[in-house]
């Protein structure tokens, strides 16, 4: 090797070497360096937007870096495409699926797997036989010919590493991958890279859910603002520690008390949507939030929560059973009617469904009540006092924006959360359907809405909050009801939650609540 | 008689140059560009294939003439839409008006004329009798006498099925109608992809002109495609890009055409059965997209 | 992204300006092709060309009204020529047999154009809401139906048989729109101006016009708030084929007098209004401008045909061009449809 090896890439993989990164103004990589070794378990942690991500798409040949190199066994790199990066033997497992669902599974792992020119024909049979050792010897249950649309997210993501063991990928990036498993999906995942790791693969797992770091992985990096600012073997370091260097500092995060009443504000009974087959989205549904009672509904994505809350704001028609509103019978009502007796609705969908990014801050202050007095008279826009309620919003939930009249699209996704959040929480609504309320938004904003929303339950407002990150639904929720295969399984009092009873309960496997079977 | 082999005899050369059309808007619909330009490009290659017999004395020249503005033009598409990342509607809009205005710019500028050309310079491509196939019953007319395009169209759209299916190109274009992003992450450029399609599109769009303009008449007329490229586009639509089933959509139109063409005949005003495909793609349309949505609800 | 699109904008526009300077400069005879563009354009005697000009600005406005009522509600209506065919043509038919004063007749024909041209646009509305059918495609499919019933109109039931051309008869002659004094314009042009201007104030300060532009930028987000869906989605639609309707009303009453096979598919009235609309990137008080610019292409080659022996399809060229181009710049549709004041 002509490159002298220094002791910072002994028996490294492949490395960054000051590598800067910036779109526009914003500085997402600052001479960032580090190594990744021949066989082991590194897990690189930070906040959304600490740069992670742009740092693997640079290793991955998908940015190039303004400044600094990747090197391969300690040889300089100039990758332009991800062709470069898979050649180098690397493989990445992304956060959203990289797979083609009207594609079978073996055309799936062949796109750009292929060999050959363009014209050449698809090589199925040769890569067939080898398809079926990897699903054997790994234990995958996959068939090859069924199109990827019809498996389940845990079979989609089994693809995905059948995809890297087929072209024998030796360093193996994984972005979140456990963002939509259970926690039993989970463990099987964690196992099987483990085995990897074993056979001589470098395993690189990119999170920000330290449990899973610190008992996965053997070095940990944790990045801030486009820079490493520590690095930690995993014996040295704690949870709590991960946790200040990736926050940089403490977070005063909201404590939860309860405020309940014995008031019902909700009742849902045998509320069913149909689905696209015969087997209903959501099925026979019941449940009670009583005043000022946040009612968490957790569960791995697609199972009927989506559809549920639709059906709750009247986005969605239902095929059964009733909604009660106090008492008042709103299972037909349509969305406005719902929305004008108290109902709020914050969706997980921010930019098109939470917001219309191309109007204003004003303009999506008012969305559901442009018409009340207040900001219309016979039809005509009280525009100034559209105005002035966006003013009195910013000030009041700590939106930071250079004016009232900024284009909702412009503001970073805290603060597009903070003016969802400031819309429906200025509504007083008497009852708030939420969805993942803090996808995509920084600690402190995150602090700042869950904030919100337990002093909006001490109102009196009874919430319903929908969320895949079960520390959310544990920090705010007096109960928890798991759905599952768009049923309601169990509901765990606040006092009984515990992960692997809910992680069970999630994966279909709990005890069916007697009471609305 | 109302359905005599005469009808039955007219269908290919009816289909065929919705066909072609078809299959061309298959290719950009199964690699996720959406070209609603197939009208102008069958235009442009119905004129393209007449400057090109004009000039090179036979129709063959003609047709290699069309091909290759065919493809310009969907170079011309992929330019502004894959590479500038412009809409897909807004440069299909653009690609028809330019096919309408050149043509006519184009006709006034080469042959000095507006409206209409034809010139006995101008050959149209030759018919394939297939001897005595000719005089079977039925069958006869329907196989032999038509014109070599009839054919080539034929051909195309079960080379193309296979091409999609069994090579990698076919499967990249696939790939890159199904998540084109997924594609760059292993290395292959959803652009240049989708370029491919669009050149192929706008040949197989063009060759579709060609069978307009020079095989049963020999002429170019202004907006001679009169909309045969929307039809197309709605069987498109209709089958999702599926080929055999567009090549049935296809003959299902061209069917339709001939009845057209029939009733005429019978006295009925021109534009009462001009209509008529047109009244059939919005029914079939409608019947298939209310059998899709009874399925998907929030869809 | 907004202030860099206009930025963009303004840099193309003046990078066409220069270019269009060194040629006139630089290339002989060029001076001959501007001198006919500007003429054919503005000029002529007693300024017969501008009248044209203004005459065709009219109808070219009227369908960019049509086009930017749907598209900054993000209903992508492209279907505003068989909108524009059948109020023309029904305008044209009370206009020649309507038994009624003329003030009567005109009235009566203007607001069963304006019917016509609605009922056409939701008519593709009710297909797409009721079986699925994209907007676009079937508003776009049902021009053909639209102007063959024209066409079958003219040339049979309806035909002026003595005329010797397609075309109705000669509408009442009092009823047709008053001209300005001594040329040939008429008042067509302040009618859809006013039209424009009515809907450019509608869309800015009232409730409605805040529905359709935030139902524009995010139809999800429009259900969600709880907009009346339904109602916005045929009101708006109607109200676009409404404007469509007028303007063949306009058309009719207008200059030609009577409705003639093919008047208003031939210059692809309808696809220059998508082009101006575009121009202005959905932004509704930009549409007037535009769509003067696309009425002097349209007159000015003919200038220039006239005098430099250009052919006037050379215009149709250039504006498929400076769509093309645009596309380039503005982006995807749904994200510009609705783009900002």
């Amino acid at each position: 090797m002509l490159v002298p090896k220094t002791d910072s890439n002994q028996g490294a993989v492949c490395s960054l070497r000051s590598v800067s990164k910036s779109f526009g103004s914003l500085k997402a990589l600052s001479d960032v360096s580090f190594d990744i070794r021949r066989g082991e378990f590194l897990a690189l942690i930070g906040e959304n937007g600490a740069g992670k991500s742009t740092a693997v798409s640079v290793l991955f040949g998908l940015l190039e870096p303004d400044t600094g190199h990747v090197e391969v066994e300690g040889t300089p790199r100039r990758f332009v495409s991800a062709r470069d990066a898979i050649d180098a033997g690397f493989g990445m497992v992304h956060q959203h699926f990289k797979l083609y669902p009207e594609l079978t599974v073996i055309e799936n792992v062949l796109v750009g797997n292929e060999r050959g020119g363009p014209l050449a024909r698809i090589p199925f049979r040769a890569a067939e036989s080898r398809l079926r050792d990897i699903i054997d010897s790994y234990d995958f249950r996959l068939d090859l010919n069924v199109r990827v649309a019809e498996l389940s997210v845990g079979e989609k993501q089994r693809v995905e590493i059948l995809k890297l063991l087929f072209r024998e990928a030796s360093v193996i990036f994984l972005d979140e991958p456990t963002s939509v498993l259970t926690p039993q999906e989970c463990h099987s995942l964690f196992a099987m890279l483990r085995r990897l790791q074993k056979e001589g693969a470098s395993v690189v797992l990119i999170s920000h859910k330290l449990d899973e770091v610190v008992s996965n992985a053997e070095r940990i990096l944790v990045m801030r603002r486009g820079e490493v600012v520590a690095e930690r073997a995993v014996a040295e370091t704690d949870r709590s520690e991960l946790a200040r260097l990736m926050v940089g500092a403490q977070i005063d995060t909201p404590t939860k008390v309860n405020v309940a009443t014995d008031n019902i504000a909700l009742s849902v009974r045998g509320l069913t949507v149909a689905g696209p087959s015969d087997k209903p989205r959501v099925n026979a549904v019941s449940f009670d939030v009583a005043e000022g009672e946040i009612f968490g509904i957790a569960g791995v994505s697609g199972n009927g929560q989506k559809a549920l809350v639709d059906a709750l704001i009247g986005l969605e028609p239902s095929s059964g059973g009733t909604v009660l509103f106090y008492g008042e019978d709103i299972t037909r009502k349509r969305v406005a009617e719902r929305r004008a007796a108290g109902v709020g609705y914050m969706s997980e969908d921010r930019m098109s469904v939470g917001l219309a990014a191309q109007g204003t801050i004003a303009e999506n202050a008012v969305a559901g009540r442009e018409q009340t007095a207040a900001f219309s008279r016979s039809g005509w826009l009280r525009k100034r006092a559209m105005i002035q309620n966006a003013q009195e919003l910013v000030e009041k939930f700590d939106i930071r924006t250079p004016s009232a009249q900024q284009l909702v699209g412009k503001l970073s996704g805290g603060n597009q959360q903070k003016v969802v959040v400031a819309r429906e929480v200025s509504a007083r609504p008497r009852l708030l359907l939420v969805e993942n309320p803090c996808w995509g938004v920084d600690v402190g904003a995150m602090a700042n809405i869950h904030g919100q929303l337990i002093d909006l339950a001490k109102t009196g407002c009874a919430i319903v909050l929908v969320s895949s990150d079960l520390e959310e639904l544990f920090a705010l929720s007096d109960r928890v009801g798991v759905i599952y295969d768009g049923a309601i399984r169990r509901i765990f009092p606040r006092a009984e939650l515990d992960t692997f009873a809910i992680g069970a309960a999630m994966a279909g496997d709990g005890q069916f609540s007697k009471d609305y079977a | 008689m109302f359905f005599d082999a005469a009808l039955i005899d007219s269908v290919p050369r009816l289909v065929t140059p919705v066909l072609l059309a078809a299959t061309g808007g298959a290719l950009c619909e199964r690699s996720g560009v959406f070209n609603i330009s197939l009208e102008g490009m069958m235009l442009v290659g119905a004129f393209a294939a007449v400057a090109g017999t004009y000039y090179s004395g036979s129709p063959w020249g003609g047709l290699v003439v069309a091909m290759i503005a065919g493809a310009a033009f969907g170079l011309l598409f992929a330019f502004f839409s894959v590479w500038r990342n412009g809409d897909d509607i807004i440069v299909s809009i653009g690609v028809n008006i330019l096919a309408v205005g050149l043509t006519a710019l184009l006709l006034r500028s080469l042959f000095g004329v507006s409206g209409q050309f034809d010139d006995p310079g101008i050959f149209a491509l030759p018919a394939i009798n297939l001897g005595p196939v000719a005089n079977v019953p039925l069958i006869g007319g329907l196989l032999s006498g038509q014109s070599v395009l009839v054919w080539l169209a034929v051909l195309l759209v079960f080379a193309t099925h296979h091409f999609l299916h069994h090579h990698n190109f076919g499967l990249r274009l696939r790939a890159a109608g199904q998540n084109a992003e997924a594609l760059r992450t292993v290395g292959l450029s959803p652009e240049w992809i989708k370029t491919g399609a669009l050149i192929a599109c706008g040949a197989l769009c063009a060759v579709g002109g060609t069978q307009l303009s020079i095989s049963n008449v020999t002429l170019f007329a202004e907006g001679m495609s009169a909309g045969r490229g929307w039809i197309a586009l709605v069987i498109v639509m209709m089958c999702q890009g599926r080929l055999p089933w567009i090549l049935l959509g296809a003959l299902l139109f061209g069917f339709i055409d001939a009845v057209g063409v029939r009733l005429q005949g019978l006295d009925l005003p021109q534009q009462v059965t001009d209509a008529l495909p047109y009244l059939l793609a919005l029914l079939v349309l409608a019947l298939s997209y209310r059998r899709r949505m009874g399925g998907a609800h929030a869809a | 992204m907004t202030h860099l699109l206009r930025s963009q904008r303004l840099k193309l526009i003046g990078a066409g300006l220069i270019g269009l300077a060194l040629v006139l400069f630089l290339v002989p005879g060029a001076g001959d092709i501007s001198a006919g563009f500007l003429n054919g354009a503005f000029g002529g005697r007693n300024f017969f060309n501008l009248y044209a000009t203004l005459g065709r600005y009219a109808i070219l406005l009227g369908m960019a009204l049509a086009v930017v009522i749907s598209f900054r509600a993000g209903l992508l209506n492209i279907g505003g020529e068989g909108q524009l065919v059948l109020g023309g043509l029904v305008a044209a038919l009370v206009g020649a047999y309507l038994p009624a004063p003329p003030f009567v007749v005109a009235v009566a024909a203007l607001l069963a154009a304006m019917v016509v041209g609605a009922g056409w646009a939701a008519l593709a509305g009710f297909l797409e809401r009721g079986t699925g059918v994209p907007l676009l495609i079937g508003s776009l499919l049902l021009n053909y139906p639209a102007s063959f019933v024209a066409s079958y109109a003219v040339s049979h039931p309806f035909r002026d048989v003595a005329s010797g051309a397609t075309q109705t008869f000669r509408i009442m002659q009092e009823a047709g729109l008053p001209r300005f004094n001594g040329t040939i314009l008429d008042y067509g042009v302040f009618l859809i101006g006013a039209a424009a201007l009515a809907y450019i104030v509608l869309e800015d300060a009232t409730v409605f016009g805040y529905r359709s532009r935030l139902r524009g930028y995010s139809a999800g987000f429009a259900r969600a708030s709880g907009f009346p869906i339904r109602r916005l989605y045929y009101r708006t639609l109607m109200l676009s084929g409404a404007a469509a309707g007028m303007t063949g009303f306009i058309a009719v009453f207008g200059s030609s007098q009577r409705y003639v096979d093919g008047m208003l598919t031939t210059p692809l009235y309808a696809w220059t209004g998508i082009a101006a609309v575009l121009l202005a990137a959905v932004r509704p008080r930009l549409v007037p401008v535009t769509a003067f610019f696309f009425a002097v292409l349209a007159t000015g080659s003919i200038g220039m045909e006239r005098t430099a022996g250009i052919p006037r399809e050379f215009g149709q060229v250039i504006q498929a061009l400076i769509v093309l181009t645009l596309a380039g710049f503005a982006g995807k549709l749904t994200a510009i449809a609705g783009g900002r004041r």
